[in-house]
């Protein structure tokens, strides 16, 4: 897929609210789910494969969810795949290729590394990725551990 | 051929110029694919006479392995452009290049999305129509495990339409839907599927035209943590011109069908249990009917996926005087392993075995018994 940088008009963070401050603390190879952090949203884990997948595109309360992947080849890409969405990474792009070749779907653009996705969900209340918890820092709210 | 080649080339070259600065989004997917048939048969027409198994892999399109080994009847290309007119209209082709069709390339898709809101889509243009769980992506090798859906389920003579489709998407008690709504026609003027039994029945046919029209029904797609599945039902009327040499024309008597089905996927990894069962019946006098289904089982061992498949299709008359079964019927057993040497291409081998159970008196085991080995590779990029 086509790297294409993100170009929402969303209002820069309101206030650097909710944020877990354990989460630093979590082994390295931990995955962690992080969201804008005005989004009060319950999200579990059918919810994340849900969006992830394609098959879900808002939140409980109707805000329209933004999911953002790592880079195709990087390692916690491939992690979140097998823990969150229970499939491995060649899995997950067959299951899209049913969806970009049919026009039901477009694959979540994929950024660069863990600063680049922070700094975008900081930035985008519906935005949804997920980075090494060890990267993790106060901009973004972490909803789950994996 | 060429002629088709330039003008993608001028397309190409159109869109990367200055003066048209849109933004084309190219992806695409294809298969190498290559095998043969093993031994010889009684031939179910020509009575007395022995010849090589025939092993079809691609009805729609006439792709058949024989005893000699060749990479024609299935390996293909497809290349995708999309491009956004504005935030919430885009337009999408797809050219898909054949070996079996000389790799001429066919704008197979072609269609406008219009996304009305998060929950309402609308597509028009053309498309494949949504029959079989994996009908609409019955060409992209790589989105499933096998090599192809079962052949000899997909088996139709008409597989697009040029159509007009409205998605809404919903969640509803805690499972994601899509229901599909969808209207279209399609005139298949030349139809080589139909040609191709007219040949072998050996009527002298120089040409056949297969008109589905009022194609109209509605898929409805649920999908949870482990599962997706969709049920379907389309009715379309049908219509046939057969073309002589001589100029003579003679057409098939007009009937209705209607098709039903429920398919999908379970995901239990490292287990996924693909299944799908159909039911095509025809208002025609004779009470045509064609109960269809598959099973199959794939698992998961890091980046191997062994599978195995079984489909069977039967076709029956419920109001021929006397009723009877004993018409078209056949199996295909597969087994075969995936394998996902890097994250965008699998390298696949599969072994076939189609068993022809159909009424030999009457001529109704024209497919024949077949054993083939197919191998190849499929990649998206």
């Amino acid at each position: 897929m086509k790297k294409v940088p993100l170009g929402f008009k969303s209002p820069v963070i309101k206030a650097l609210i909710g944020v877990t401050a354990f989460v630093s603390f979590m082994a390295s190879a931990e995955i962690a789910v992080i969201v804008h952090p005005s989004n009060a949203n319950a999200i579990d884990k059918a919810a994340i494969e849900g969006i992830f997948m394609g098959k879900r595109n808002k939140y409980d309360d109707g805000k329209v969810a933004i999911p953002i992947n790592g880079l195709k080849e990087s390692p916690t890409r491939d992690s979140f795949n097998e823990k969150v969405i229970g499939r491995n990474s060649s899995q997950v792009n067959a299951y899209w290729a049913k969806l970009v070749f049919t026009g039901k779907g477009t694959m979540p653009q994929e950024l660069a590394n863990d600063a680049e996705i922070i700094s975008t969900v900081a930035q985008n209340e519906g935005a949804i990725s997920y980075v090494d918890a060890s990267s993790v820092n106060s901009t973004v709210k972490v909803v789950a551990t994996y | 051929m060429k002629k088709h080649i330039y003008l993608i080339a001028l397309a190409i070259s159109l869109f990367s110029t200055q003066v048209f600065s849109v933004n084309v989004e190219f992806s695409g997917y294809g298969s190498i694919v290559a095998g043969k048939t093993f031994g010889t048969v009684d031939d179910p027409i020509n009575i007395g006479e022995r010849r090589d198994e025939i092993f079809t892999a691609d009805f729609y399109d006439v792709g058949q392995y024989n005893n000699d080994f060749s990479f024609k009847p299935e390996t293909v290309f497809a290349l995708q452009a999309k491009t956004k007119l504005s935030d919430n209209v885009s337009i999408t082709a797809q050219l898909v290049s054949k070996a079996v069709d000389e790799f001429s390339p066919d704008l197979d898709w072609f269609y406008l999305t219009y996304k009305l809101n998060e929950d309402w889509t609308f597509m028009a243009g053309r498309r494949n129509i949504p029959m079989y769980y994996f009908s609409e992506f019955s060409e992209v090798g790589y989105a499933y495990p096998w090599i192809r859906p079962p052949a000899n389920l997909y088996w139709w003579q008409v597989t697009q339409f040029n159509a007009v489709q409205a998605l809404y998407t919903f969640v509803w008690g805690e499972y994601n839907h899509t229901v599909n709504f969808f209207y279209g026609n399609e005139y298949s003027k030349d139809n080589k599927e139909m040609l191709f039994y007219e040949r072998l029945y050996g009527t002298g046919a120089s040409s056949v035209d297969e008109f589905w029209t009022d194609i109209t029904g509605f898929n409805w797609n649920v999908s949870g943590e482990y599962f997706d599945v969709r049920f379907v039902y389309f009715v379309n009327d049908r219509d046939r011109d057969i073309f002589f040499p001589d100029g003579s024309m003679t057409s098939n008597r007009h009937f209705s069908q209607s098709f039903i089905g429920f398919g999908g996927t379970i995901n239990l990894y490292p287990l996924t249990i693909l299944f799908d069962y159909n039911f095509v019946d025809y208002d025609d006098v004779r009470g045509t009917e064609f109960p269809t289904y598959l099973i199959s089982l794939a698992y998961s061992i890091d980046e191997f996926q062994p599978y195995i498949s079984y489909s069977k299709a039967d076709h029956e008359r419920t109001k021929a005087t006397p009723p009877t079964e004993d018409l078209e019927e056949h199996y295909l057993l597969s087994v075969g392993l995936r394998y996902d040497f890097i994250p965008t291409a699998a390298f696949k081998i599969q072994l076939d075995k189609f068993v022809d159970q159909g009424h030999a008196p009457t001529g109704w085991n024209y497919h024949g018994d077949s054993t083939a080995l197919t191998f190849g590779v499929d990649f998206i990029f």
